[in-house]
Order: structure tokens, then C-alpha cells, then sequence
């Protein structure tokens, strides 16, 4: 265990400067996918302009809840590049994930440190810069219990994000025609939610809240940073299960990937 | 005691059949329809510690499939394998910690560090003492010549350098077994020559078990005792090199300079493939004609100046295992 951690930051200090040698490229991409959040945040915004609110949802609300995703999902992309389905169906296609089945070290270790992607700190910068924007347009009545909770909805944000891309990167093993819809559960996921989740249709909610329990990571947690009620009249403590929600779906990717690796070397595709 | 102990070893795959068409590719994310495939059908073998074998067989024949198990890579689907008294995929860190694999056209190495780096990498993956480390890594630069392009990305090497170094890392940590999938693909002479000798030193001087698949005789010729052979997922030939040279040489060819031009140099037993002025080629069987007696016949008839008598290559005598299964018979 203790050897793996150890290997996984030698091969996380491997990745960072083989990515920092093609310098140029890296800032392109830094750049460019920072462009896109700010392009999609601005077309929010132009909404807002015209409506007011959503939903009695403010501008500034919503800039917090998307500010808060784009960040963790943008944190997750980085510490778990390597588990990306597209790139991990490549080299599962390609043959390099025999190599890494071939070491004797942990298999998920040398996957997480199989890639990082720094580029993305472009969108994460963006991210930061947004809950920035939000706070300043809306301000929080920080509490003790809200500056301790912040970080903890991140990382519960962080793992559900890693899980789904578990889930997609073994998925994988099986087919890697579906990468599609692999990214609808991934992308898709976090662009649903960004928005708070009482604008949607009710089966689309009790899709995200019963089958993949993504509303209780953000939306109800944004609840609780920003004073609002619920109108969904879920019990009191419900923006606390962003850690339970975020672990569980966890745990489940790993159990799914665990499987799928005993599929792989059965199947040998 | 055997290192690597296979019985009745196989492995099927399920291969699912496309249907064609937009039709066919709707209906196929429905259902699919499978047809099972024996990649490796039920084949026995014994390998000894120090022991370099060719594995040999077309594309498609099981040849990685049988190597992929004996890795770890891969659960068989039934029978008994056991590879340093471990069953490989049952205990994968403490199996692949022990042996070392090339894997043809894919390198173990990290593409954008210089060589070095890479092996100073492996050295902590494997947990390779420091002094070993250093002992070994001395020993195989010297012997594969990678001194000049250690401190070379390894993204800008050429292939035969990379094969080299790919070779030495699977090395630095001192595997009991070495598999080997095709180390000498698309390299000149002088390269596979130079890979060839390493091989054969190791294999030698450290006493490491070599298991070999290449698609080029030659190497099989210079290295191999022992060959294997497979085709269509069956063992067909497990013996020495030499017996079935023996066996399945089949034809031999004998070209004979005569001291003048005859218009007829037929002679019973033996077909004449080539008459060109003085010079003559036949061919015969080696089991049921003994290069003397065939030079008997000719010579009681015509004048000889010269002969040599070749034996078919080893390629030629391993095509008609395949082509004609000789050995199902």
C-alpha cells in the first residue's frame, strides 16, 4: 500500500514534466478549455440578463452552484485523467494496459498515475473565478460549520466525478463503441448539475436523486451555503449527504471496476 | 522440478458476429449473437529452468494467448498452469514481479523520459537494491550497447534501440523467466544479430529461462534447442530443434556440376527441377533416398565435378507442418 502511494507520486512527477516539455500545446489547451467554461458561463448569463432569475433562482446563486462544479469537476479531471474513458478505452485498445498489468504494483495506483492532466487547471482557475464572481454578486453569511463544509462538498464532488469516470473507463472493457454515452453520464452529468435541480421534470430528478444520487453533492448543499429552503422538502439534513452520496458512489465504481478486471483477463479483448 | 508446468491448458474467446448494414448494427445493440473460439485448445507442456524455447506458429494460432496466460494477463479458461510453482493470474503482483516480458511493438518505457530515467523508474517499481541495480545496469549497457542514447528521450530512439532498451528493462530485476514476443521485428542484421547474442548470453551465463515466439527462423536457428510449435490452438510439434529437422525435413536438394553438358540427366528416385548446361538440381526424399546412393546412380552414368547437398530450411520444414498438418495424420 505504503509502496504504491509512493510509486504513484513518482509517476505523477514523470507525467507533470513529460506534459510541461511540449509547453506550447499545454498552454493551448489550458487556454482553450478555460475558454469554453467562460463561454458557457457568459450564455448563463445572458439569460439571467434577460429573465432576472430562474425559478427564484438569482444570477448570482446559480454562478456559486456552477462555480462550485466546475471546480471539483475540474480538479477531478486532473487527479483522474488517467481513468478518463476515452483515453483509458485507447489504451486498453492499444495494448498499454497489458504493460501496466504487467508491474507489480497496484493497478489502480499505476492508472491514476498513468496521466494528470495539469491543462486543466485552466478550467479550474475558471471555476474559482466564478464562485469568486458569485460571492461577490451574492454574498454568503459564512458560518463556522459553512467554511468547514466547503471543502468537504468538494471532495465529495471530486469522488462522485472519479467514480462515474471509474464507472465509464470500465465500461470500456466491454465495448469502447459506447464512449457517447459514456460521456453523457460524465459531462452530461455535471452540466445538468449545475442548475439547480427543481428547474427540472420530476423523472429527471428522481433520476439524479434515487439511481445516481448526484443532487445530494450540490444542489442540496447549495441550499445550505446560500439560506435557501428546499423547495423540494427533502428532510433538514439533507445538504449533508454530499460525503455519504460522493463515498457510495465511490465505493460502487470500485467494485464495478474490480469486476470488470476480472472480465478483462477472462475475455482478453 | 519444472518452472513453468501447463496440462490440458485452453482457452476459448467469445467473438460476436456483426451483422451487417444499418439493420444489422440496430439489431446488434440488441442481441448478439456469439460463436465461441478455441484459441487455445487443451495443450500440455513442460518447461525446465534454463531452458530456451522457440514458440512458434502463423498469426492467429494462440501463440500470444498461451504467452498473455503464462504473464498473467490472462485467465484460462480450464486446465492446469502453474508458473514458478504460482498460478499466474491468481496472484498477479507477486507472478509478474518475478518474470520479464517484451511484448513485440509496445515498449514498457516511459515515452517522453530519457532511458535512463525510465529504468531509475523501474528500479522502484521493482524494488530493486541499489547495488543490483547498479551492477546489472552496467552489465547490459555494455553488453546491448546502450550507452550512446541512455540520456535520449525515448520517443527519439529507433526501433532497434528501443528494442534494447525495452530488452534490458525487462532484465534490471532479475526475472526468473523472460518472455519474448517477437524481439527481432523490423530490424536490420546487425541489430537482431546483436539482440540474438544478448539472448543467448543471459540465457546462458544467468541461467534465465527464455521463452521466444518470432516470426523469424533465424533466430530460431541461432538460439533455440528446443521448439514448440502451435497452429489453430493444438500443440503439432514439441521436440528438439534438430528431430524435427529430422522428422519433417522431408526433401533435399542436390546440385551437381557435371564435366560436361549431357541433354538428359534424369535418374530414378529423385525429380530434377533444374537442367541449366553443366548444372543439375534434384530433389529427393530424405526417407526414401540416402544422399550416396542417389550420387551412386548419377555418378554410374554421367561425369561429376562437383555436388553439395542442402537441407531445407528450417522455414520451409515448418510451412509443411502447417500447410499439411503432418502431424495429425
Amino acid at each position: 500500500m505504503r509502496h504504491s502511494f509512493e510509486l504513484y507520486h513518482r509517476l505523477l512527477s514523470v507525467q507533470l514534466r513529460s506534459q510541461l516539455q511540449y509547453r506550447f500545446s499545454f498552454l493551448l489547451e489550458m487556454f482553450s478549455t478555460a475558454f469554453v467554461v467562460l463561454l458557457e458561463f457568459a450564455s448563463i448569463a445572458l439569460v439571467f440578463e434577460r429573465f432576472g432569475h430562474i425559478k427564484g433562482w438569482s444570477l448570482g446563486e446559480v454562478a456559486f452552484l456552477y462555480g462550485l462544479v466546475e471546480t471539483a469537476f475540474g480538479l477531478m479531471d486532473m487527479v483522474f485523467s488517467g481513468f478518463d474513458p476515452q483515453r483509458f478505452g485507447q489504451s486498453v485498445r492499444r495494448g498499454t494496459f497489458d504493460q501496466l498489468l504487467l508491474r507489480p504494483i497496484n493497478i489502480t495506483a499505476q492508472v491514476m498515475g498513468s496521466d494528470f492532466a495539469l491543462r486543466r487547471l485552466g478550467k479550474i482557475a475558471l471555476g474559482i473565478g466564478i464562485l469568486a464572481y458569485a460571492l461577490a454578486l451574492n454574498p454568503i453569511t459564512w458560518t463556522l460549520g459553512k467554511i468547514l463544509y466547503l471543502p468537504v462538498v468538494v471532495a465529495s464532488n471530486i469522488l462522485f466525478f472519479g467514480g462515474l469516470f471509474v464507472v465509464g473507463a470500465t465500461i470500456t472493457f466491454w465495448t469502447v463503441e459506447s464512449i457517447e454515452v459514456i460521456n453523457i453520464l460524465t459531462y452530461g452529468g455535471s452540466f445538468v448539475i449545475s442548475y439547480p435541480m427543481h428547474i427540472y421534470q420530476q423523472w429527471m430528478r428522481h433520476f439524479f436523486t434515487y439511481l445516481v444520487p448526484a443532487i445530494f453533492l450540490t444542489y442540496f448543499p447549495a441550499l445550505y451555503f446560500l439560506d435557501k429552503p428546499d423547495p423540494l422538502h427533502f428532510p433538514a439534513y439533507a445538504p449533508f449527504l454530499s460525503p455519504a452520496a460522493g463515498l457510495l458512489v465511490w465505493a460502487a465504481s470500485m467494485a464495478f471496476w474490480h469486476f470488470g478486471l476480472k472480465h478483462y483477463q477472462s475475455t482478453g479483448t | 522440478m519444472n518452472i513453468i508446468n501447463v496440462h490440458q491448458l485452453h482457452k476459448q474467446f467469445k467473438v460476436s458476429k456483426h451483422r451487417r448494414g444499418m439493420w444489422g448494427a440496430v439489431r446488434n445493440l440488441v442481441s448478439q449473437d456469439y460463436q465461441l473460439v478455441e484459441a487455445v485448445d487443451h495443450i500440455d507442456f513442460q518447461i525446465g529452468p534454463g531452458e530456451l524455447v522457440g514458440y512458434l506458429g502463423p498469426n492467429g494460432a494462440g501463440k500470444s494467448t498461451t504467452i498473455k496466460m503464462l504473464a498473467g494477463l490472462l485467465v484460462p479458461t480450464g486446465g492446469i498452469l502453474e508458473v514458478n510453482g504460482r498460478v499466474p493470474w491468481r496472484e498477479r503482483q507477486a507472478h509478474v514481479a518475478e518474470i520479464g516480458a517484451v511484448f513485440g511493438q509496445r515498449t514498457t518505457l516511459w515515452w517522453d523520459l530519457p532511458v535512463i530515467e525510465s529504468l531509475a523508474l523501474l528500479k522502484h517499481i521493482y524494488k530493486i537494491p541499489e547495488a543490483r541495480f547498479q551492477h546489472n545496469l552496467a552489465e547490459f549497457t555494455d553488453m546491448l550497447a546502450l550507452a550512446p542514447f541512455l540520456n535520449t528521450p525515448v520517443r527519439s530512439l529507433s526501433l532497434g534501440q528501443r528494442m534494447r532498451a525495452d530488452i534490458c528493462a525487462a532484465l534490471l530485476h532479475e526475472p526468473k523467466i523472460l518472455f519474448l514476443d517477437e524481439p527481432t521485428i523490423g530490424l536490420d542484421v546487425v541489430a537482431k544479430e546483436r539482440i540474438r547474442q544478448f539472448i543467448k548470453q543471459v540465457n546462458q551465463a544467468r541461467g534465465v529461462t527464455v521463452i521466444l515466439t518470432t516470426h523469424d527462423l533465424q533466430d530460431v536457428e541461432k538460439l533455440c534447442e528446443r521448439v514448440m510449435i502451435i497452429d489453430r490452438g493444438r500443440l503439432l510439434f514439441d521436440g528438439q530443434l534438430k528431430s524435427l529437422r529430422d522428422r519433417f525435413g522431408g526433401r533435399r536438394e542436390m546440385i551437381v556440376d557435371f564435366t560436361e553438358s549431357y541433354p538428359d540427366v534424369a535418374v530414378e528416385g529423385a525429380q530434377l527441377i533444374a537442367h541449366d548446361g553443366v548444372r543439375a538440381t534434384y530433389q529427393f526424399e530424405r526417407d526414401e533416398l540416402t544422399a550416396s546412393t542417389l550420387i551412386g546412380r548419377i555418378s554410374s552414368r554421367y561425369r561429376i565435378r562437383d555436388l553439395t547437398v542442402r537441407e531445407t530450411e528450417i522455414e520451409e520444414t515448418i510451412r509443411r507442418i502447417y500447410e499439411k498438418g503432418l502431424l495429425e495424420s
